[in-house]
């Protein structure tokens, strides 16, 4: 697991699976099918990566294919990386 | 049980809404939650009772109740709650259904005590061993997610109890828990961002929806739920679509969600007052983790949801917006981030609720969620979409009684599942294309409402020849010199009509009547229909200009008029027939009727409205149309042969078409009220005091003018009016002057649909909105209210009228395209037309249109919509106010910043104010500087003449410099200083640092005073910033108080080290801008012009600004001293050019020209000043000084362009702007409300405008007040909404009474200070500063004033003496005292 994958699911189970229980959350977890979080848990955990990395998602990339599972986010956000900073010569 | 909790006290933002909600309507059940579960099967009922306690125990939402200490709310926890099931047996009752719910429908109103347990519990026995559980709660501490929680916890420990197991392990997580984290969340402003998102959703959120138009008058809590069982197959469909790829999102209740939010902005735009921006408020359900999920208790918060509405939306590209707008939506609706202020943001709420109740350990359940018949008040309607997972989506309309009648209860639901419809059907599909209506609803609006057959209508002319037979010897129409019966007036105008058929001017010809309202105006307009031709009548106080284009427009084949107007139509290339002079050449022809056949669609005239666009348009009425209006009007006002008609408005107008031909075709008579020569049309007066006229036609601007008078005398018994909105207020306030009963009709219809085509009787009972509703279509008339996909709108509705029927005009004449714009296919019944007035409308409960003004007079403060009529409206229930008229106005000046030309030879802006150009489009100052340019070099003095100045200086000298030089960093101020060391003058130059002077202009400014071995300061103030806002407010600019600041901190170094003079590095063009001005030099004396420029130097250090407050300025207090420091200006003296300039600087100072600013400038914040100036005024604040720079000859016209219209950034604008301190949003592009209003008594602006805040929301309460005597009026008699937009209105707040100027000095110096201070029209009380004056305006005032009355006044008595009225004063004064001396 690499670390921001270790961030994210820290900060879904710390603030929007309180109460789950002792549930181990792995990177291919499926977090929008199996109702884990809803569209305000979804959008509380856009909130958080937008901050934590230092980056806009747009609404238009608010998809299903990008917060299916936290290794869908962290590819995500890598590529987001990717595309804003220019690959050091 | 845990005892720290017992005495928490904080509530939560929802808790908090909820409690002031139940203060506000105390014993109103609007918040209570009744519930009932019907339960098939066995209920073992001591389990019950025992699970039920278990369950309060357990659950710390449950034992939650609310006490109000010193008015302030606390909750308290309490300890335990020993609570029995009520049992009730309704099994053995024989009509037990029936005696359920009469009990039910009591049980359920019954209020809660908030500080008793707020929940009531109920276990029914019903017939056939069914029970049916009752569950209330109060709002406050539970919400439909937390019932569904406590029905399947409590099933839970029923269900134990039932197999006798234990229940303790069993945990209810504490709501206690959630409120810990909503209070942490809402006071720890982490949600920053969050708040401001919310802020400005505040102020651009579009509240109060007018929903089906209605008009809140009082707030109730009563509302009807209305259910809607959207069915297994709307269902399946709806879930279908929301699997499709364009409707994919996270979940697919997000997408549902989405869905009806989409269709409730439709459905919300199409019947209410607002089109393109809608707002609802939606609750979050805030129940972010697992914990909370399980949570009973009060979670949700309500935020406001706001989305834009557009045209050409299809519902997907709806649902795509909305969807973004959700995202951003649920990313700020944090826990406690709502307000009472965001709360009141919106009247309509949609309420998504999913949840579901399943089987009660096996037994089948059914829940019903039922309505206690109230709720918010301010919730006019909710949409609750109720999904539990069943086949069926559930829609509740909870519908607020204060907006529906019993009517609406179906109509609501109807019209949003035609929506829904239409978007299951094709979600494609515009959103504009699907009908609202009903067939039966379609059948009463469009098709009865219209139904008024009448099938004769004789032409005029017919009727008028009758009226001849029938009362030969009856007068028909008499003015101040002549009275002719019917047998004359049918004889002359056969005589007039005969003499044009003998020119040929007959049938399809065209003829001007340019007369005064007099006899001969009837005798001609009868002629030309007897001659076959159509009329177009031109008042005779028209402008000439006006006069001849509308003979040339029509292509008139005569023009009639009489001897005294022809003369100003003497040069036109057509035959003009003088009814005076030339009477006897018309004597000469038959009598008798030429009889001409008249067509129906032949053209009876011609009439020129000028119309919104300003570019008049001749409406074409055929007799057709004219028969239908006059032989409706005849009957319908009861017009007898003994009625009098005066006619008394202008001929121009089709108003005055009913006093003209109603009378001559049902045999009455018409006495004319001619125009007075000079001044304003107040004919009016006459009419009422000469009290011959028992029926009138008039405009309500009119009646305003008798509202006051005594007309308990008057004969009038039937007053028409017409051409306005028509005010309830006013129409009272008329019935009640009369002493007698007297008809009123409102007449609605724009001259293309020929005079009046809809009508209403008023009726003081009934009649009670603002304005006086408009009625129905009169006779063979269609009126349709529209939307802009030409659907219908629904009754209540707001849409456009449209008109169709008889009564069409046959549209422009020779314009065909505007024709074609306006008469559109009717698409009720293709073969005819409709005329698209442009109005809008609403169809009320009573089926009686109401006018709401014209479209294209909408207006949009921010993107939201504005009625002014809702403001005048508001503004009239001001005891004080007697009539008032709202307007927009454009900034702080008229702005226009389209087509904007430039002088060819200076520059200059053709938007500058006032400027004008000549027709080869050299402007007005270039003009008048050639007739001046000669004296004004007599200004000028030589660079000798500076060196002996300084020379003197020299020995006199009391301290170590000779003088203080003002050295920017400029090329013009380097040059001076360096030139001025080389005359060997001891020099301290100083620079303002203003915080924003450039790095490369410092580092000149270093490398130079290095180099020429001068000593250098630098002036700084905390304050510049707070000047630059200041100058920003007053002046559009920063400039202004950065100068004044370097003038003042300069002269306060040269103070403290007594040096006698400052030299100022200012270019000769800048001279003519800021002191130097073409009155000076009208008098050949410099002497003066230097006196003069002293005063007003004086004035300046004294004006009242931030400047004054903010730096020490005591200097200024003694004259003396302007003497111990004097201003020197270099470029006075010294006359070099450009090139040689730079030639100097580069070959002996270190100078670089600076590059860092972007610009010809050593200034960062210059462009700041330019933007704002720009987008408030039009132009930049360069253009003048530049243009005089270029008239100097010390820049070229390209260049000065080039400069004027460089490219602003504005991300570095707005961050500058930030940083000083003055809101982006301060800069004034937008426009202002102004109310102009009547009263007996001065009312202060805070008063109106917390009078206005009762019924309006702040962005709709003007930012002026005006008071006026009198509103001006149009030649047609309404109110001069121009005329008032042009009074004076800047930047202060207009709360001086408009008063005219009286006297002939005032009469002058108002036309002066127009002239000078660039505004229409200043009133005599209106203050100089506040309408815009300053130091330069000051010195051309008193120079024009000296100049016209000889006088020799100093520049600051334009401060002293401050309004145009004390001004007139001091010269009567000035004047007389002189006379005095010269007679003694």
């Amino acid at each position: 697991m690499d670390s921001n994958q270790v961030i994210i699911i820290k900060y879904i189970q710390d603030n929007l699976l309180t109460g789950k229980g002792e549930i181990e959350l792995t990177p291919e977890d499926d977090l929008l099918g199996s109702g884990l979080l809803d569209s305000m848990g979804v959008m509380r955990l856009v909130g958080f990566v937008e901050e934590t990395f230092h980056i806009k998602i747009p609404p238009e990339d608010i998809v299903i294919e990008n917060f299916m599972d936290v290794k869908a986010i962290t590819n995500y956000v890598e590529c987001q990386h990717v595309d804003n900073e220019p690959s050091p010569q | 049980m845990n005892q720290a909790l017992n005495n928490l006290s904080y509530l939560t933002q929802s808790q908090l809404l909820i409690w002031t909600g139940q203060q506000l309507s105390p014993n109103v059940p609007l918040y209570n939650s009744p519930f009932t579960f019907e339960l098939a099967g066995e209920i073992n009922v001591s389990h019950f009772q025992t699970a039920f306690q278990i369950l309060i125990d357990k659950s710390d939402s449950m034992r939650t109740v609310f006490e109000s200490i010193n008015d302030i709310p606390q909750t308290k926890l309490l300890d335990s709650v020993s609570y029995k099931v009520e049992l009730l047996d309704f099994s053995k009752e024989k009509d037990s259904n029936e005696q359920f719910q009469t009990w039910l429908n009591e049980r359920m109103k019954k209020s809660f005590e908030l500080s008793k347990p707020l929940f009531d519990s109920v276990l029914i026995n019903m017939p056939d061993n069914k029970f049916t559980w009752y569950f209330n709660q109060h709002h406050l501490i539970c919400d439909a997610s937390g019932v569904a929680v406590l029905y399947k916890v409590f099933t839970k420990i029923y269900r134990r109890l039932a197999e006798g197991a234990t229940t303790t392990d069993i945990k209810i997580p504490l709501f206690q828990n959630y409120v810990e984290y909503e209070k942490t969340n809402r006071l720890n402003l982490k949600n920053a961002a969050t708040k401001a998102y919310w802020e400005e959703k505040l102020q651009s959120v579009p509240n109060n929806l007018k929903l089906y138009g209605k008009s809140v008058e009082k707030n109730t809590t009563f509302s009807k739920r209305v259910s809607l069982p959207l069915g297994k197959q709307r269902t399946e469909k709806l879930l279908e679509i929301a699997k499709e790829k364009d409707f994919r999102l996270l979940n697919s209740q997000l997408t549902l969600f989405n869905i009806f939010a989409s269709v409730l902005s439709v459905y919300l735009a199409r019947i209410s007052n607002e089109q393109n921006n809608i707002a609802f408020g939606t609750p979050v359900h805030n129940r972010s983790t697992p914990d909370f999920k399980e949570t009973p208790g009060l979670f949700i918060e309500f935020f406001p949801f706001t989305t834009e509405i557009k045209n050409e939306d299809t519902f997907v590209s709806l649902f795509k917006r909305v969807s973004n707008k959700t995202y951003e939506f649920l990313r700020n609706a944090q826990p406690g981030a709502s307000s009472p202020k965001l709360n009141r943001a919106f009247n309509v709420v949609l309420n998504y609720i999913i949840t579901d109740f399943p089987d009660f350990n096996g037994i089948p359940c059914e829940a019903v969620w039922h309505h206690p018949d109230h709720s918010d008040s301010g919730h006019y309607l909710r949409l609750h979409v109720y999904n539990d997972n069943s086949d069926s989506i559930k829609l509740y309309f909870d519908l607020n009684l204060a907006v529906f009648s019993e009517k609406m209860f179906d109509t609501v639901p109807n019209h949003f599942l035609k929506l829904l419809d239409a978007f299951i059907e094709n979600p494609h599909q515009s959103i504009g294309q699907a009908s609202l209506l009903s067939e039966a609803e379609f059948q009463q609006i469009v098709i009865d409402f219209n139904n008024h057959k009448e099938v004769e209508n004789k032409h005029v002319l017919e009727l008028f020849q009758i009226q001849v037979l029938k009362n030969p010897e009856k007068t028909a129409v008499s003015d101040k010199t002549q009275k002719l019966t019917y047998a004359d007036l049918d004889e002359k105008s056969n005589q007039l009509a005969n003499y044009l058929i003998e020119k040929e001017i007959t049938a399809g010809k065209r003829v001007a009547i340019y007369l005064n309202r007099s006899v001969d105006l009837i005798i001609s307009i009868l002629a030309t229909f007897k001659a076959g031709c159509a009329y177009v009548p031109i008042a005779a106080n028209n402008p000439r200009g006006r006069v001849a284009d509308r003979i040339k427009e029509s292509q008139a084949a005569i023009v009639l008029s009489n001897s005294s107007l022809a003369a100003d139509i003497d040069d036109l290339q057509v035959p003009v027939l003088r009814l005076d002079a030339d009477w006897h050449r018309i004597k000469e022809h038959k009598t008798a009727n030429p009889d001409k056949m008249i067509m129906p669609e032949a053209l009876a005239y011609i009439m020129f409205t000028s119309g919104s666009t300003g570019q008049p348009k001749g409406v074409q009425i055929s007799h057709l149309a004219l028969a239908n209006y006059i032989n409706w009007a005849g009957k319908e006002y009861g017009i007898t042969d003994q009625a009098t008609f005066p006619l008394f408005t202008t001929i121009d107008f089709d108003l005055t078409v009913t006093s003209i031909f109603v009378p001559l075709t049902f045999g009455a008579s018409i006495i004319i009220y001619e125009e007075s020569k000079t001044g304003p049309d107040l004919a009016i007066f006459d009419v009422i005091e000469d009290n011959r006229a028992d029926v009138i036609k008039l405009t309500p601007s009119h009646l305003g003018l008798l509202k006051e008078r005594d007309l308990k005398n008057s004969r009038l018994r039937t007053m028409i009016v017409g051409g306005e909105d028509f005010k309830r207020d006013l129409a009272e306030s008329i019935v009640e002057s009369f002493h007698h009963e007297i008809a009123i009709y409102n007449e609605y219809g724009p001259t293309e649909a020929t005079v009046g085509c809809i009508v209403h009787r008023y009726d003081l009972s009934n009649d009670l909105s603002n304005s006086v509703p408009i009625g129905k279509p009169i006779a063979n008339m269609l009126a349709y209210i529209l939307d802009e996909n030409l659907n219908p709108v629904p009754q209540g509705g707001v849409g456009k009228l449209f008109i169709s029927g008889d009564g069409l005009s046959v549209g422009y004449w020779n314009d065909k395209e505007l024709t074609e714009q306006r008469f559109l296919t009717n698409p009720f019944q293709p073969e005819t037309k409709i005329y698209d007035t442009g109005d809008l409308a609403r169809l009320n409960s009573e089926a009686q249109i109401e006018y709401l003004g014209r479209k294209d007079q909408q207006v949009k403060i921010g993107g939201i919509r504005i009625e002014l009529g809702e403001i005048e409206s508001a503004l009239s229930k001001h005891a004080g106010i007697k009539d008032c008229v709202v307007e927009m106005i454009n900034g702080k000046r008229s702005v226009s910043v389209e087509s904007v030309t430039n002088c060819i030879r200076c520059g200059l802006p053709s938007n500058y104010p006032q400027v004008e150009f000549d027709e080869k489009g050299v402007c007005n100052y270039c003009l008048s500087f050639e007739h001046y340019r000669q004296n004004a070099q007599k200004y000028f003095k030589a660079p000798a003449d500076l060196q002996k100045l300084l020379d003197n200086v020299k020995v006199e000298r009391k301290g170590e410099y000779d003088c203080l030089v003002l050295l920017s960093g400029g090329k013009d101020s380097t040059y001076a200083l360096a030139k001025l060391v080389g005359m060997g003058v001891s020099v301290l130059a100083f620079t303002l640092d203003n915080g924003y002077i450039s790095e490369s202009a410092k580092a000149n400014i270093r490398r130079v005073v290095n180099v020429l071995g001068v000593d250098h300061v630098f002036g700084e103030t905390p304050a510049m910033n707070e000047i630059f806002v200041d100058s920003l407010k007053r002046y559009s600019n920063v400039c202004n108080g950065c100068f004044k600041t370097i003038y003042t901190l300069s002269t306060q170094v040269a103070f403290n080290k007594k040096i006698p003079f400052i030299v100022t590095g200012l270019s000769r063009g800048q001279f003519f801008e800021t002191r130097l001005t073409e009155e000076l030099f009208w008098k050949d004396d410099i002497a003066t012009i230097d006196k003069t420029i002293l005063e007003a130097r004086k004035s300046y250090h004294r004006v009242d600004d931030a400047v004054k407050r903010l730096l020490d300025t005591s200097i200024f207090n003694e004259d003396s001293v302007f003497e111990k420091v004097q201003f020197l200006d270099f470029y006075r003296f010294v006359d070099v050019d450009f090139e040689e300039m730079m030639n100097y600087l580069d070959k002996h100072l270190p100078w670089i020209r600076p590059s860092d600013t972007g610009r010809s400038t050593n200034c960062l914040i210059n462009q700041v000043g330019i933007y704002v100036h720009k987008k408030e005024r039009g132009y930049s604040n360069y253009a003048f000084p530049y243009s005089w720079d270029v008239r100097m000859g010390h820049k070229t016209r390209e260049v000065s362009l080039d400069e004027i219209n460089e490219e602003i950034d504005e991300n570095e604008v707005t961050r500058i702007l930030g940083e000083i301190g003055y809101s982006s949003k301060d800069v004034n592009t937008d426009k202002n409300l102004v109310a102009y209003y009547i009263a007996d008594a001065e009312i202060s602006t805070s008063d109106l405008r917390n009078s206005l805040k009762n019924y309006l929301p702040d962005y709709m309460i003007p930012t002026y007040f005006k008071q006026m005597e009198s509103f001006p009026l149009t030649d047609n008699g309404k109110v001069d909404r121009k005329a008032l937009r042009n009074l004076a209105v800047i930047s202060k707040e207009v709360n001086t009474d408009y008063v005219a100027p009286e006297t002939e000095f005032e009469k002058m110096l108002s036309e002066i200070w127009s002239e000078v201070l660039q505004i229409g029209k200043p009133g005599v009380h209106d203050n100089f500063l506040e309408i815009g004056g300053n130091s330069l305006a000051a010195i051309r005032i008193t120079s024009r004033v000296n100049n016209a009355f000889d006088l020799e006044l100093p520049v600051n008595i334009v401060f002293e003496s401050s309004t145009i009225s004390q001004l007139a004063d001091h010269i009567e004064k000035s004047i007389s005292m002189m006379l005095a001396e010269l007679n003694r």
